[in-house]
């Protein structure tokens, strides 16, 4: 290293030590842009994910068909649910309905696992509990109207099977076979006591239903059968979905999967509004803020045109002048982007628990893409007064106009 | 004197205040335009969210009532329906400027060609007017807007304003696949009371079991099910407030309310009160919350705001912390300047309030510089984002003046408490 190098680092360093306030000032400006060039990015960046989890609110947005009558078994639905990606499964509920009576009242009964119904109907609103237990039933505000059931009710569901059927009813406790005398058919009547501990209430056709447990509708039917129909959580958008059922109806046999397109056409309408909101948001407040760092910075460096005559006088060259409050410039630039790239981070993570109850993820790539913008946001807020600010004849500087 | 030299500092040191004042520019718009969309955004989001379709229905009163309060013999009451003319209530209840769209809606069973599918009738775009105390109501509805996830893969929607299209029909996209069914063709439907031939407008993708089904004129339903002026149920989508525990307390029983407490319910747009006041429209009608879309829309909404406001958190601390900033460097530039008068003989008082009355004119003329390049911004985004303008709250203008007169204050005292400190001899003589 030579002397002239040597000498340009000390100044650098003795100008950034021994003018602190007024470089405080500067590195304060810089913080404050590129942390909130990091925050708004790193929440940008977020929010389609974040906002994809809370647009889960409005239920399921795949639906699984059967292809055949026996409806979708254990095995298939496992294969099927395992197409998805384990991140973005919020959860699936299959459902299996079959006709009952209660009260000689024709109703339709609801199998389905109560472990996971709230995960793709969070809207349900149920006074009372969920069943836990079997022979306890959630039943739908309209039928329990209807039937006149309420809160901890017991009602029986009765199943007719006919005596030529080819089902074993040896199962049926002390049955008792009856002769229609119109018909001259034999049946006999399989009831299922059911404890009411919940109502159900949508607004939709869901509150027509009775819900029960797999093992009670299958203890009532004397049989097992698959599922009729899954509904399926997914926290991703239209066109990975889209992906998504393609791939299950064309690798699952016994299954055709479909979008729930009311649910799936307008959260992608919604989301990609709310998209370019935070987005042209985050656009607008960084040119602002930008511009504000650069006032601030060419504010610092006009103040010092005494210094910059004196060292003209002195003999100084015009371009080592610039390269030395450039560098310094670049050296603010530089610390005030890392120290913003972290308290981003940061201030992103703090709105993300905030808003969303979960962590921001960080990106890698808005660290360089900080510290370069500030460095070069610098850059240039120091050339246009120091530009001017060696123009100038030296004496006249010096002699204070 | 002092007006003299504030002048003089505006004239002769004019390139430091406009820095100044065009920092403080900067700062104030940025407060301006995410304030203003902020306070607006729940607004625009909600009217968004209206894709999801209806969030309110109405239907009869319940069966089971009218089978208690007449003894009908259960099965022979029949279906129950209300009268379509009474819809245009709905015009005229409190919150009516909130409902956006509805539609009645009545579904039958009809066979065509041997096979039994699901037919409703509905309002596409329907021209309803509505005559109560002398008072004319109308407006243009229909479920094109309550349907707005349709696909239209062949022809077009119903276009209920032309002459003629009464006996159009719009066919689901997997009942069109099995018959074979294309737009133009011609259907024939056979009901309980009556046949009906149909011309089919398009073929729609709903992604749901209307795609099994076809949808038609109300009339023509209303003929097939001897219901002439009937409607079977309603779909009504209405802008909703996110519901809180008032509306939670009023959803039990709005009688227990306290006076107060049920006036501001029932002018807040809560899905609650607007169902209440359905069915103090339409006594006969039940008026009922659809879960999925109304608890969804709260949380949407409460989380979009909540972003929002954070995000403008964090543009406010930033334009604070650039004014305060300049403006503490730019008093701090000056303490030469500011000795001397001191060496002259001017108080720390009189330096003090010459410097802060500098700072706050600069500062005020950049505020109201501020506040209109704001609203410009605010105009953006709301135009790119939403295509609809972003409403101006005057609430913003008092704040934003109030943070920058503060802002400004506070930037002014670090510089102000080292004026004070000042020893002219120390700094004309270089020493500082």
């Amino acid at each position: 290293m030579n002397k002239k190098q040597r000498m340009f680092f000390r100044m650098v360093a003795a100008s950034l030590v021994r003018r602190r306030s007024r470089m405080i000032v500067a590195l304060l400006a810089i913080v404050v842009g590129a942390t909130i060039l990091s925050g708004l990015g790193m929440i940008y960046y977020d929010v389609p994910r974040q906002m994809s989890a809370q647009f889960r609110s409005y239920g399921a947005n795949i639906i699984l068909t059967p292809d055949n009558e026996n409806g979708i078994e254990e095995n298939t639905l496992k294969a099927a649910v395992a197409a998805f990606d384990k991140e973005q499964l919020q959860g699936y509920t299959p459902y299996r309905y079959e006709n009952s009576k209660i009260h000689n009242m024709p109703v339709t009964l609801a199998a389905t696992d109560f472990q996971s119904v709230l995960k793709t109907s969070p809207y349900w609103h149920i006074t009372g509990s969920l069943p836990a237990a079997e022979g306890e039933a959630l039943i739908g505000a309209k039928t329990a109207e209807s039937l006149g059931l309420s809160l901890g009710d017991t009602a029986a569901a009765v199943n007719s099977f006919t005596v030529t059927d080819t089902t074993d009813i040896s199962g049926i406790p002390d049955y008792e076979i009856v002769t229609d005398p119109e018909t001259g058919e034999q049946y006999c009547d399989h009831e299922l006591e059911l404890k009411i501990t919940g109502i159900l209430e949508t607004g939709g056709s869901e509150e027509d239903y009775i819900y029960i447990h797999s093992a009670d509708m299958n203890s009532l039917l004397l049989r097992e059968r698959g599922y009729d129909v899954v509904e399926v959580s997914v926290a991703a958008m239209q066109k990975e979905l889209k992906g998504y059922t393609e791939a299950i109806s064309r690798q699952v046999k016994g299954v055709s999967a479909k979008l729930v397109k009311r649910v799936t056409a307008s959260e992608s309408t919604v989301l990609t509004k709310l998209e370019s909101l935070v987005l042209i948001v985050t656009l607008v407040v960084l040119a602002l803020t930008m511009i504000c760092v650069a006032t601030t910075m060419t504010a610092v460096i006009a103040e010092r045109r005494k210094e910059i005559g004196l060292r003209k006088a002195l003999g100084a060259l015009n371009s080592s002048i610039v390269a030395e409050f450039l560098s310094e410039g670049l050296v603010l630039g530089g610390v005030g982007g890392i120290l913003g790239s972290v308290l981003g981070y940061y201030f992103a993570d703090i709105v993300s628990m905030n808003v969303f109850s979960s962590g921001i993820t960080l990106r890698p790539l808005l660290i360089p893409i900080t510290i370069l913008a500030s460095v070069l946001v610098t850059g240039a807020a120091c050339l246009i007064p120091i530009r001017s600010a060696v123009d100038v004849d030296p004496a006249l500087v010096l002699k204070g106009e | 004197m002092f007006f003299r030299m504030i002048r003089g500092t505006f004239v002769r040191q004019w390139k430091k205040m406009l820095m100044i004042a065009l920092t403080v520019a900067l700062g104030a718009s940025i407060a301006t335009a995410m304030l203003n969309v902020m306070l607006d955004v729940g607004d625009k989001i909600n009217e968004e969210l209206k894709t999801y379709g209806s969030n309110i229905t109405v239907v009869p009163q319940s069966q089971a009532v009218m089978n208690k309060l007449y003894d009908v013999e259960e099965g022979d009451a029949g279906e129950e329906y209300i009268a379509e003319e009474k819809l245009g209530e709905l015009m005229t209840i409190f919150w009516a400027n909130n409902i956006t769209d509805f539609a009645p809606v009545t579904d039958t069973t009809v066979t065509l060609n041997g096979e039994e599918v699901s037919l409703s009738g509905t309002w596409f775009d329907h021209h309803l007017e509505f005559v109560k105390k002398g008072t004319t109501y109308q407006r243009d509805t229909g479920i094109i807007n309550l349907r707005s996830w349709w696909d239209i893969h062949d022809g077009n929607w119903l276009d209920e304003q032309k002459p003629g299209s009464e006996a159009g029909a719009m066919v689901g996209a997997e009942l069109a696949k099995k018959q074979k069914i294309a737009a133009g063709d011609t259907i024939t439907v056979k009901g309980e009371h009556s046949t009906e031939t149909l011309k089919v407008t398009g073929i729609f993708e709903s992604g749901d079991e209307a795609d099994e089904g076809i949808y038609t004129t109300l009339p023509v339903v209303q003929r097939l099910t001897d219901s002439q002026g009937l409607f079977k149920k309603a779909e009504v989508s209405a802008i909703t407030s996110p519901e809180d525990e008032l509306a939670i307390k009023a959803a039990r029983n709005p009688s227990l309310l306290s006076g107060d407490e049920y006036d501001l319910w029932y002018c807040t747009a809560y899905v609650s009160s607007i169902c209440f006041q359905i069915q103090e429209a339409i006594p006969e009608a039940s008026a009922q919350a659809v879960r999925q879309i109304a608890d969804s829309e709260g949380k949407i909404l409460e989380k979009t705001q909540l972003l929002m406001s954070l995000i403008t958190l964090m543009s406010l601390l930033g334009a604070t912390l650039g004014i305060s900033n300049l403006v503490t460097s730019g008093v701090m530039e000056r303490s030469a300047e500011l000795a001397l008068l001191k060496a002259v003989g001017a108080t720390n008082g009189q330096v003090t309030r010459l410097v802060l009355t500098e700072v706050l004119m600069t500062s005020a003329v950049g505020a109201a510089a501020g506040y209109f390049l704001g609203y410009a911004f605010a105009q953006i985004i709301g135009q790119t984002v939403f295509s609809s303008s972003v409403e101006m709250s005057g609430m913003v203008a008092f704040v934003v003046a109030v943070l920058i007169i503060s802002v400004t204050l506070l930037g002014s005292l670090p510089a102000v408490r080292m004026l004070l400190r000042l020893r002219p001899s120390e700094v004309l003589h270089g020493g500082h």
